[in-house]
């Protein structure tokens, strides 16, 4: 390996929508700190960030560059329109609910693109170090904007407690890189698919290493501890994006390790610690969140139990399995982000807890809003005609056609999925029927809807339905996706 | 085909909600009439299904077929046989009775009360008329949604309780059915290459005994869920008691119709010989359900819920007819269907007109009203006499070819248990109808009880005006069941010997 990395116009050209994104962030805190009378178009510019850095990732010619070590593929285009569409949303929900709160400030925008900037290097990268400094930047970014609101107590509670798990899952990640360049001698994943290295022990140590420290990233039950807590404190909008983009990037990381070391099936003991993951993930997230009385926290455990259910996805295993994660994945994106643009509109003082019982009676006092809320946690629940319902379609597929091939084992994940989906009834309906069933408590209710809530909201929403009704071309363009990812020990 | 008549009728009232959305709350009057046109001109459109369908024609008529999930051989294909045609046909018969019954009841929140019907219309349209099983599952559940918000929100005092519990224990009961459904589309591809969610190619499956007993069973439970059969019936008394009047209506009428229906044209097919195997175990249910719920109904103080367990009751022998399985006792059981909608929903809305003006159902805060509102009384004595089979009336037709088919089936004292069952059913209803409008009037605030409505009346004498034709003429109506049924029961007999052989499977699947 030579000591330097050489790289020419074109790898420059790849990294692009990263670069792009980077120096829009950058531009945002210097026109915060020197021209603080154009904040109000910063929420405009980070759009037009997000919609020009897609652009860039969308039109950049597939391959691989800086010698096989960064990825442009139907694969990185698909999860990018993901991560791009969720950091739209929540710069669309955090423009009014900053100006709010008083801190309509750069940073919070400029953060928002870099954490995006991170998660596409972690979709991008094929080598460990590349993801990791993604994943860094990921993180450092969300650290701050967990404690973005610094005097209200909870919110810096909230940054301090995601990052020191954080820290920790990181050491994990580290750790595991470190175990598998160990044995492998290379820090490239497609290193790892050297013959005998699947059944090495310190190889898989590393792996369940790797597999825990992402772990902590999507919030996998038990590695969950910090979510509900971030959640609560962590400013509404970014939540949206912490709670969607990092899960989505930290799961294809893990299926291009996967896939890159036992090729199209996981070994068994692999295979029952990621399942036995996504059952406690799904149990527990739901079971919880049965008991919860603040919505944020609610919906911090109906995340812990979605990830549950997407890792069921990566317990199958397969291109099959991966286009069923995506699909999920973009139906959790729409219905998770909505729920949250919903919660943003829906609450009028950001720094006080948000219990459900304040939405009572919203359903007339703010019937567009609570709609969407209604629609999205009906998604969430997997009632057939949203989007929600499409993911675990696919995703319970994916199970059931590899236990056709034998194991009972994807029987049995299937079965734990759906009886979870009932449990899981049982929160979302209580806040749907506070919406609409219960009685007005608050004197003042919600506030005015504004218009880029009510966009936000519209989107969402209406993705929805779309994607609920009409899933076909979602699916034929994330098995296209997933086909661009090599197994390879077929 | 050219035909999308079966398209128009399923989102024709979900394009109305959309329409109503564009209204102001503050218009409550428009909003009424406007989800009333909408729901006459669904009935309208629906009528030519009647005057079109062929009878003798095998297979399914107005068939629509179209792509939806290439990939996965989901479609859009619907279809109507005799078996849909009449349960069809009440649904957008009870769908505008229910709105012109709540056109004087329902002052809270119109819009989204006649936007949660209109949807619930289409939902069970789509249920109904389905051929591919994801379609179904599809429309199956969405009916859920808008049935929580007409018992959560326009329900009585413990409607959440009610909604939640209607909701939970449905889609408890549908989840398993779903990863069935996933399961045998799995398994065509396996077998033929290529997938496949369409009944029609479902049906030819082979199945292990073993995979079908456990398939049929996650079917047959949904479906019982839906009925509802004995011991899962709990959920209906709460959910019927809280609903308001126009949800009982549809949810008695229609809902839970679609539970035999759902057996019929999913569960039989897909699943012959466990269907067979488990049919013993279908009738002592529907027995058990059918003493049960009339052994409860009997004492309850409620009137609304006294009509709910005698549903139990009811439909316990629609369900012995269908686990009788001879040609004479499903057509009885298809006909009972409609005659039950017809007579439970009757009753339920004359029992909907009595709370409106006293404010409770209780039996014991009435007595004597006969003299007082005597058209209600009219009504609500054909509505009974109806629901414990006179003759003359409709009831009667249904639950006779049910019992004479019963008698000729496998088991004589299910028919012995259904017509103790029937004269029970008179015991409680009779006795329902001497407490409320015979026995002496000694309270005063029954006195003034306003006499019905004119909306009210034409909404109840529509139901009672096809009692007498049922009752009269019930060959109009059987001879457009029993081809379709006479086709479902040779299929089921005939199945095995039509299924792709084990052989086959082999070679197309390959070693694993």
């Amino acid at each position: 390996m030579s000591p330097a990395i050489n790289f020419s116009h074109t790898d420059l050209l790849a990294c692009a929508p990263e670069i792009a994104l980077t120096l829009a962030g950058c531009l945002l805190v210097l026109l915060e700190a020197f021209v603080p009378g154009t904040r109000r178009w910063f929420a405009t510019l980070s759009l037009a960030a997000v919609a020009g850095a897609l652009w860039l990732l969308l039109t950049a010619p597939p391959g691989t560059s800086f010698d096989g070590r960064y990825e442009t593929s139907a694969l990185t285009a698909i999860l990018g329109i993901f991560l791009g569409g969720t950091a739209a949303v929540s710069v669309l929900v955090a423009k009014s609910f900053l100006a709010r709160a008083g801190e309509e400030r750069g940073e919070f925008y400029a953060l928002l693109l870099w954490s995006l900037a991170g998660c596409l290097l972690m979709t991008r990268g094929l080598d460990l170090l590349i993801v990791f400094v993604g994943l860094e930047l990921l993180s450092l970014s969300l650290y701050v904007l967990a404690g973005f609101f610094r005097g209200v107590h909870a919110s810096a509670e909230a940054g301090l407690k995601y990052f020191l798990s954080g820290a920790f899952g990181s050491a994990f990640t580290l750790y595991g890189i470190a175990l598998l360049f160990g044995k492998a001698g290379s820090v490239r994943i497609a290193a790892l698919a050297a013959p005998g290295l699947a059944s090495d022990s310190t190889v898989l140590m590393g792996v369940l290493f790797l597999f825990v420290g992402f772990g902590f990233k999507m919030a996998l039950a038990p590695f969950h501890a910090w979510a509900p807590d971030v959640y609560a404190g962590m400013p509404t909008p970014a939540v949206a994006f912490l709670s969607v983009a990092p899960k989505g990037a930290s799961l294809l990381v893990l299926y291009r390790v996967f896939a890159a070391l036992f090729g199209d099936g996981l070994p068994d003991r692999m295979r029952a610690a990621v399942a036995a993951v996504a059952v406690l993930s799904m149990t527990l997230g739901n079971v919880v969140a049965l008991a919860q009385r603040d919505i944020k926290r609610l919906l911090a455990f109906s995340g812990i139990a979605h990830m549950g259910y997407v890792t069921i996805a990566l317990v199958v295993f397969g291109r099959n399995a991966l286009a069923a994660a995506i699909v999920y994945l973009f139906a959790y994106l729409v219905s998770n982000a909505g729920a949250f643009a919903a919660v943003a509109a829906l609450y009028r003082d950001e720094t006080k807890p948000h219990p459900v019982t304040q939405l009572a009676g919203e359903g007339r006092r703010s019937p567009f809003a609570a709609a969407v809320l209604g629609l999205c946690l009906f998604s969430l629940a997997g009632i057939p005609a949203t989007s929600g319902f499409v993911g675990k379609f696919f995703v319970f597929k994916a199970a059931i056609e590899k236990g056709a091939d034998g194991g009972s084992l994807f029987y049995a994940l299937a079965i734990v999925g759906v009886v979870n989906s009932v449990i899981s009834l049982g929160y979302y309906l209580r806040v749907v029927y506070t919406l609409y069933m219960k009685d007005s408590v608050e004197p003042d209710g919600a506030p005015p809807l504004s218009a880029s809530d009510g966009l936000a909201l519209a989107v969402c929403g209406a993705a929805v339905l779309v994607l609920g009704i009409f899933p076909a071309s979602l699916w034929r363009e994330a098995l296209k996706a997933a086909e661009s990812l090599p197994l390879f020990n077929p | 085909m050219t035909d999308h008549l079966l398209s128009l009728l399923i989102f024709l009232p979900s394009a109305g909600a959309l329409v109503l959305l564009l209204f102001p709350e503050s218009q409550p009057r428009a909003i009424k009439a406007f989800s009333l046109a909408v729901a006459l001109a669904e009935l309208a459109a629906s009528l030519p299904l009647w005057t079109r369908f062929a009878p003798g024609r095998i297979g399914f008529q107005f068939v629509e077929r179209a792509d939806w999930i290439p990939a996965l051989g989901i479609s859009y294909s619907l279809g109507l046989d005799g078996i849909s045609l009449l349960l069809v046909l009440l649904t957008t018969i009870l769908t505008p009775v229910s709105l012109l019954f709540s056109v004087t009841h329902i002052d809270n929140r119109v819009r989204g009360f006649a936007v949660s019907f209109l949807v619930l219309e289409t939902g069970m349209l789509g249920s109904l008329l389905a051929l591919d099983l994801a379609l179904f599952y599809v429309f199956w559940e969405v009916m859920l949604v808008p049935m929580y918000f007409i018992i959560g929100i326009w329900g009585g005092a413990r409607r959440i309780y009610a909604a939640m519990k209607f909701f939970l224990f449905t889609m408890a009961g549908s989840v398993l059915m779903f990863l069935a459904i996933l399961y045998l589309a799995a398994r065509h591809l396996a077998v033929t290459g290529y997938w496949s969610f369409a009944l029609a190619d479902l049906t030819r499956l082979p199945l292990t005994p073993s995979a079908e007993a456990i398939l049929f069973v996650a079917f047959a439970v949904a479906f019982a869920i839906k009925v509802p059969v004995f011991p899962l019936h709990t959920w209906l008394p709460d959910a019927h008691t809280e609903a308001p009047t126009a949800g009982s209506i549809i949810l008695a009428g229609v809902l839970l119709k679609l539970g035999v229906y759902g057996y019929l044209r999913f569960a039989l097919p897909l699943f012959p010989d466990a269907a067979t195997r488990f049919a013993p175990w279908l009738g002592v249910l529907g027995v058990v359900g059918v003493i049960y719920g009339a052994l409860v109904a009997y004492p309850q103080p409620d009137m609304k819920r006294l009509v709910a367990y005698s549903s139990v009751s009811h439909l316990g022998l629609v369900v012995i007819g269908v686990g009788a399985f001879t040609a004479m006792s499903l057509s009885g059981a298809v006909l009972q269907m409609i005659n039950h909608g017809l007579s439970t929903g009757a009753l339920f809305l004359l029992v909907g007109v009595l709370y409106e003006r006293r404010h409770t159902r209780e039996i014991a805060a009435y007595g004597g009203i006969a003299g007082v509102v005597p058209v209600t009384a009219a009504l609500f004595l054909v509505a009974t006499f109806s629901s414990i089979g006179l003759p003359g009336l409709n009831g009667f037709v249904g639950e006779f070819l049910i019992l004479l088919g019963t008698w000729s089936g496998p088991a004589k004292w299910w028919a012995v248990a259904a017509a103790t069952g029937m004269i029970l059913s008179a015991i409680y209803m009779l006795t329902l109808v001497q407490r409320v409008f015979w026995n002496p009037l000694t309270l005063e605030e029954n006195r003034r009880i306003p006499e019905i409505r004119p909306s009210e009346f034409l909404a109840a004498a529509t139901l009672v005006v096809l009692m007498v034709w049922i009752g009269v003429r019930p060959n109009d109506f059987l001879s457009k069941i029993t081809p379709s049924l006479e086709e479902l029961r040779t299929t089921v007999s005939e199945k095995a010997a039509h299924r792709i052989s084990p052989a086959t499977e082999m070679t197309a699947r390959g070693a694993p």
